[in-house]
Parts: structure tokens; sequence; C-alpha cells
């Protein structure tokens, strides 16, 4: 291996040796140091001493499976980021990986490029010792304020009324601010699947959510088209913890 | 079940009821002989009546009991049919359920070596990377597979997202979506939804997954159409349905692929070799059973083929 000193450090976690030993150099290749634990436990451990700056966690394996790694971790206030290796696939069950604070997640089997692409997005999100917002409670964008917790939008303290699926775009979208989210992706996050038409689901409910947050689309405040490839959610967002009033 | 013995009383009764009638002196008219009653004569008519009726009795008893043992017989097998049925639908889905868990894990493996061949210092060459490329478009095929499996299973059992919906506008939006397809422009496509005298009722509905639906029954229609062949969605309102109605004036399908069209990963032998992964009817019914409906299918080879989905009436 190569890797230089200054590569950002993954920690690739995954019971199944075939996909670690294959995973690993690619991610190498692709300008990371890779480093390998094949349980939760051992996970934890290596966390404390590699200090890596991304976790890459499976969520099914023995002794401590990923998403206990994830709580746990959560719990002692370790802000590290990680991408979760889903394959229960459920869309709740994905929903709530978000909810207890994975900064983003892929169904295997998944493209190995497309993993690079989330392993970047999220170390640029990334800010040392400040929460991410896939564990915000409120996420803030200017007078737009979405409470996660009672899935409620405020738009100048005033609440708008959306379909849940429009919320939950809106939540997925404010959570990867200024990244581009084509429509594949946003149907795989936010309805659980995909097919050939289904991107035009995703163009009605942005334009439900333009409508309602009363953004122009060729003026955009919060969401922008990118023609041809998908949305961006292109105003700086905030995390709030405490509650509302 | 054990009521039907009551029938064997039945003799019994006849009888007695025809004693009664004789001893409560009724009479019978010819019985009388100069104005009184000849005894013998009567006791001997209401003996030979008896004995009919006793007769009559016993033969009606054995038929009401075989009716009823056969019917009974025929309930017991048709719900232990159903049992199996049943049964043998959750195992199918369990199975799948299962396939999907186990061909994941490999398949990121997969994906991930052939990642590696495109990055390594020594490049395949040309011919490599065309073997290469074939492998990948494998894998591919393979993940997509396990996704429309996960697809299937998750629709089982999450929570639908139901809102009132206007089915009319819903299959307006289908019928729009399916023209972007370039096939589509070498078919008839024709939609008829009621406006008089008023337009379809409202419907509860998962907005998003119907539209799914409705998309790959017409999708189907296409792929196993050829040009100029016409295909129709229609709607109407029936009692405390709404049935939808998509017809092809398509090849049809053979009777003997129709009890299993619905079934996950079937393929007729008309159906392979046309794309897809084998589950999109199978996707159709879970949605529309969810939705508390129900899909029946007619097909007649040569003439073409219609489905027809029902959905109930609701707007709470």
């Amino acid at each position: 291996m190569n890797a230089q000193a200054d590569n950002p450090k993954i920690l690739l976690v995954d019971d199944e040796a075939a996909i670690t030993e294959n995973l690993a150099p690619f991610l190498t290749r692709a300008g990371f140091t890779v480093s390998v634990a094949n349980d939760g436990v051992i996970a934890l451990e290596l966390i404390s001493s590699y200090q890596p700056d991304l976790l890459v966690l499976d969520v099914l394996m023995p002794r401590l499976d990923g998403r206990a790694v994830l709580r746990r971790l959560r719990q002692e206030n370790n802000t590290v980021p990680i991408i979760l290796l889903t394959q229960v696939g459920e869309s709740v069950e994905r929903a709530m990986a978000l909810e207890e604070g994975a900064d983003d997640y892929l169904n295997k089997p998944f493209d190995p490029h497309e993993l690079v692409a989330r392993i970047r997005a999220v170390l640029r999100r990334a800010q040392p010792g400040v929460q991410p917002l896939t564990t915000a409670q409120q996420l803030v964008s200017g007078p737009l304020m979405l409470d996660r917790t009672s899935q409620r939008v405020y738009l100048n303290q005033k609440e708008l009324t959306l379909t849940p699926k429009a919320t939950m775009l809106l939540a997925y979208l404010m959570t990867h601010p200024d990244e581009l989210m084509t429509r594949d992706r946003l149907l795989d996050a936010v309805w659980g699947w995909d097919y050939p038409a289904g991107t035009r689901t995703v163009d009605t409910r942005i334009a439900e959510l333009r409508r309602a947050i009363g953004d122009d689309s060729t003026e955009p405040r919060f969401i922008e088209t990118v023609p041809g490839q998908g949305y961006r959610f292109v105003a700086s967002v905030t995390s709030h913890t405490e509650s509302n009033r | 079940m054990k009521r039907h013995w009551l029938f064997t009383l039945i003799p019994a009764v006849v009888g007695a009821i025809i004693v009664l009638l004789v001893n409560l002196g009724v009479g019978i008219p010819w019985t009388r002989v100069e104005g009184s009653i000849n005894p013998r004569l009567t006791i001997a008519i209401a003996a030979t009546m008896s004995t009919w009726g006793f007769t009559v009795g016993i033969v009606l008893s054995t038929i009401l009991i075989t009716v009823a043992q056969l019917w009974s017989w025929r309930i017991r097998t048709q719900t232990k049919l159903e049992d199996q049925k049943s049964q043998a639908s959750a195992e199918r889905r369990e199975f799948l359920q299962r396939l999907d868990h186990e061909l994941k894990n490999p398949l990121t493996a997969l994906r991930a070596g052939l990642a590696n061949f495109s990055s390594i210092d020594s490049p395949p060459s040309g011919s490599q990377i065309k073997i290469l490329n074939s492998i990948e478009e494998q894998a591919i095929r393979l993940s997509r597979l396990t996704a429309d499996l996960r697809k299937i299973s998750e629709l089982e059992n999450r929570p639908l997202d139901q809102y009132p919906l206007d089915i009319g506008q819903l299959l307006e939006e289908v019928f729009e979506l399916i023209q972007d397809q370039p096939v589509a422009r070498q078919r008839k496509l024709n939609l008829n939804i009621p406006q008089a005298p008023r337009p379809l009722p409202r419907l509860m509905g998962d907005w998003d997954l119907l539209i799914l639906a409705f998309y790959n029954l017409l999708d189907n229609a296409l792929k196993f159409t050829k040009p100029n062949d016409a295909i129709d969605l229609r709607a109407r309102e029936e009692g405390e349905f709404v049935s939808v109605e998509i017809a092809d004036t398509g090849p049809g399908i053979q009777a003997e692929d129709l009890p299993h069209l619905w079934e996950a990963l079937y393929r007729g032998d008309a159906g392979r070799n046309v794309a897809g992964s084998g589950l999109g009817l199978a996707l159709v019914k879970a949605i529309v059973e969810r939705h508390e409906g129900s899909i029946d299918l007619d097909s007649h080879p040569g003439q073409g083929t219609s489905v027809t989905v029902r959905l109930p009436i609701r707007d709470d």
C-alpha cells in the first residue's frame, strides 16, 4: 500500500472476507488509507487506536452488529462519520438508520464507485466536533425549518402542509446540502424503489415542495435543478438540537 | 356437521303424522262404508300409507345425508387447499427473502472485484475489457433482481402512504407516462375515463404505488404487443369498486401459463425473450392486494388479453 499520510483514513467493517478483500484495495486506489475490521467488537477497539476519519459499516455482523456499533458511538458523543451498508433494505429500517445517526447508507449490492462518491461527499460535509446534520433534530436553512421528530416543516414560523413523502424528500435534501442528488438516488432513499418512470414521481414531489416553500425553479433559493442530472439543495443548512419553544 | 343425522328422523316423523291424522278421526273418505267408518279398512290403509311414508322417508334421509356429507367434505377440502396455498405462498416468500439475502454479499464482492480491474496498475487489454464488461453487466442484472425481490417483500410489510386520491387523474398521469416510451408510438393507445353522469369516486390509496402498478401493467401490454396493436386503458364505477381495465389486441396468453402469471420469477414461453426481471406482475399483485383490491386476467390466444383491477371505493 502506498498510502500517503494525509489520505483520509477509512475503517471498513464487514464480516464477509470476500467483500473486504476486494473493497479495501479498491478504496486504497481511490485515495484512502484503509483498515479492516471483521465485526463490531473489533471495530470499536480499532476506532480508539486507529482514529479513522470515516467508518464504512456493515449492518449484519456476528457478535456486535453495525447498528449497535452506531448507537454506541453516538451515545458516547463520537461523531465520526459513518456510512452504513444495509442489506435488510427495508425503507423503514433505512430511515431508522439515519435517525440513529448514520451519515449515509448504501444498499448491498452497490456500485463500488458510488461508495467512493458517498465517502467523499460525507467527508466534505463532516466537520470535526460538529454534530452531523443527519443526527440533528431540527434542520434550519434561513426561514425554513424542518423538525425531524415531529416531521413538521415551518416557513417563517408558519407550518406548511406537506405529504409525508415530500417531508421525507426535503429532510433528505437538507441533510445532504450542496450534494448533487440524482433522481434515482432520491427514489432509492425516499421511496425505497425505482422504476423507469419513477423519476417523474420525484419531479412531482419536488414541484410540490417548491410550491409549498415558495421556491422559484428559475431562481431557486433552496432547491436547484441540475439539468439532465437531478437536484441540489443549495442553501446552507445548520442543525439545532434544542427544542423549539 | 352432526346436524344432518337429524334427517334420519324423517321417516319416523312422516309415519307418526299419518298415524296421528288417522287417529284424530280426520279419516280418509274412501274408508267410509255407507256413512260409517270401516275400522279394518282404516287401519289397513293407515298401515299402507305409513309404510309408504316410511319408505319415502328412508329414501329422502339417504339422499339428504349423502348430499350433506358431500357438501361438508367439499368445504373441508377447499379450506385445506386454501391453507396449503397460503402456506406455500408464505414459504415461497420466505425463500425469496433468504435467496435475496444470500445473493447480496457475493454480488457486492463480485462488483468490488470487477471495479478493481479498472484501477489496477496493468489495465486489461481490449478483448479482456469486453469480457469484463459482460461479467459486470450480468452482475448488475443480478443486483437489479435482488433489488426487485426486496421491493416485493417490502411491499408486503411496510405501511402504505394512503390518501384520498382521484383515480381518474392518476390513470391520466400513468397514460401520459407510458407515452414517453418510444415503442408507445407504434401502438394505438386509448384512454377512457368516465366523466358523465359523474366522475369516478375517490379512493384511498398510495399514489406512487398505484402509479407503479398501472404503469407495469401498461408496460407489459406494450412489451407483448406488436406495432399497430391497440391498448385500451379504461375505468368505470362498479358497485363498491372502481374497475380499471387494461386490454390489448396482442397475441394473448396460453391457458397453461395463466395460473402462474402472478408468481414471482415465472415466465411463460412467450415471455422468455422479453426484457424484465419476471417480477412485474407479482409486484402489481402485491400492490393491489395491499389496497384490498383484486386483479383478474382474461386472455384469448390470438385475440388479446385484458387485465382488470378492482379497487374498493373509500374516502375516509
